[in-house]
């Protein structure tokens, strides 16, 4: 899900450059604000190359495979910090693999950003409205809500800017239509992400619950 | 730092596009790739393309570097080459049965991949002709927030640390037993191989944090801030301030000229 070099207009490009420096801003706000911000750089540094490694896990999906996006647990398990790691995610792909593009990079990174930072608000909504729930369905539960919603959302922003701004006949209703089918064709990956998430998050509830407390 | 991505090792040569000191390279180059992404017009696509090789040739990077980074032109990219020339556009050039070859789909078929190739080509230079960490020491001396630049240092350096990691951790799974079972059912993963892979990237995030920690107190006992991060970027290979800029103000000058014939034609 990531844009290429060339597609989208020129303005769709700076302007995505701009929408992801506001939101990179308000992110290093919000970790500036943070007890000793210096001390999640590593661990955020990290665990961003671990997510993006982790990526590269292809999960068998009959009758092909499919890689992981993890912008859901991205944002469960490192909070403000997610949005620049997508960014320097990003980055390394365009750089090492050629996916996505330098000039595309904004666009990308909100593309998977936004989902990021809204996944971790999703996340942290299971200490209100989880209480009821036993701690361990509540942590599965609204991991697997983060998951799904953020490729969800990805796909949708994803579709929209491609359909809407590359030039073609097709009138908007069409081009409504268009999302709508590509948006559930998403679905059945959608939920695997979000299954994947919860077994993930299950997993490091068990053996190191300190990485989903969220306050470095 | 040891680490390496494989465009490194290109960074050592002396070509002018090597010597060019790095934060003007990349004003130019990154003003140059917005400038190539602002073409419409078809009538500019082979000064486009002829700046493009102009510049490749001039940073002499082998052509075998270029075909390489052309192996994964993704298929979302084919997807929109094979599929633009039949939905956009109303003149029909060629038609069979329901398949009608449009006029204006092909010229923008056209366009997208002159304009992918030049700014793929562009990224390819820089990245080509910088080393790695230079480039995210300029963009820090340029403006970018200690946080990013730090962040993307580390990962850097972490980088294939982490992916032997995982590597390791694959083939112990391997020798104990675990195969990628699948089920019958389309779309219906395997329970079980999910879990398993769930815990191989939990363990692979855990090792990670850990990992972390350590270089945290490694860093703070060097005395590690994020405001004291000054870097030097200066090289005895890089020519002449007076070079470096007269290079920006000329590529600056072919940047504009291509947005004011967009503007004109």
């Amino acid at each position: 899900m990531h844009i290429p070099d060339g597609i989208v207009p020129v303005q769709i490009g700076i302007g995505g450059y701009v929408v992801t420096g506001l939101i990179t801003w308000y992110s290093l706000r919000q970790i500036n604000r943070m007890k000793d911000p210096m001390q999640g750089v590593p661990k955020a540094a990290l665990l961003t190359t671990a997510f993006f490694v982790a990526s590269l896990i292809h999960l068998p999906i009959p009758p092909a495979s499919v890689h992981l996006v993890l912008n859901g647990m991205l944002g469960c398990v490192l909070g403000y910090y997610a949005f620049p790691a997508i960014l320097i995610g990003l980055f390394f792909q365009a750089v090492t693999f050629g996916h996505g593009g330098l000039s595309t990079l904004g666009i990308n990174g909100l593309i998977m950003g936004i989902p990021a930072l809204l996944a971790y608000h999703l996340f942290q909504l299971r200490q209100t409205f989880g209480r009821q729930l036993k701690p361990r369905l509540a942590f599965g539960l609204f991991a697997f809500l983060a998951g799904t919603f953020s490729l969800g959302l990805s796909a949708l922003i994803f579709f929209t800017i491609v359909i809407v701004t590359i030039p073609s006949n097709l009138d908007a209703a069409t081009e409504r239509a268009a999302v709508f089918t590509l948006l559930l064709a998403h679905i059945p990956l959608a939920l695997i992400e979000g299954t994947f998430t919860a077994m993930l998050v299950l997993f490091l509830e068990r053996v190191k619950p300190e990485l989903l407390q969220g306050e470095w | 730092m040891g680490i390496r991505l494989n465009l490194d090792t290109h960074t050592n040569g002396d070509s002018p596009i090597h010597c060019w000191r790095p934060a003007q390279k990349l004003i130019g180059l990154g003003v140059l790739v917005f400038a190539f992404a602002a073409v419409q017009d078809l009538r500019l696509v082979p000064a486009m393309l002829l700046v493009t090789g102009g510049l490749y040739a001039a940073s002499g990077l082998p052509v075998s570097l270029l075909l390489n980074r052309f192996r994964y032109p993704g298929f979302f990219l084919l997807g929109i080459i094979l599929l633009l020339p039949f939905v956009s556009g109303g003149t029909v050039v060629w038609q069979w049965g329901i398949l009608a070859l449009r006029q204006e789909g092909c010229i923008t078929v056209l366009l997208i991949t002159a304009r992918f190739f030049s700014i793929l080509t562009l990224g390819l230079i820089l990245l080509g002709t910088t080393p790695f960490v230079t480039l995210v020491r300029t963009m820090r001396s340029l403006g970018l927030p200690p946080v990013l630049a730090d962040m993307t240092l580390l990962s850097y350096r972490y980088l294939y640390d982490i992916a032997d990691n995982l590597a390791t951790m694959q083939t112990a799974m391997r020798l104990r037993g675990f195969s990628n079972r699948t089920r019958k059912g389309l779309l219906l993963p395997n329970g079980q191989t999910l879990k398993q892979l769930a815990a191989l990237a939990g363990s692979l995030l855990i090792r990670s944090y850990e990992q972390a920690e350590q270089v945290y107190q490694a860093m703070r006992l060097r005395g590690y801030t994020l405001q004291n991060s000054k870097f030097k970027t200066q090289s005895s290979k890089f020519k002449t301030l007076s070079w470096s800029t007269t290079a920006l103000f000329l590529t600056l000058l072919v940047a504009a000229s291509f947005v004011i014939a967009e503007f004109l034609l």
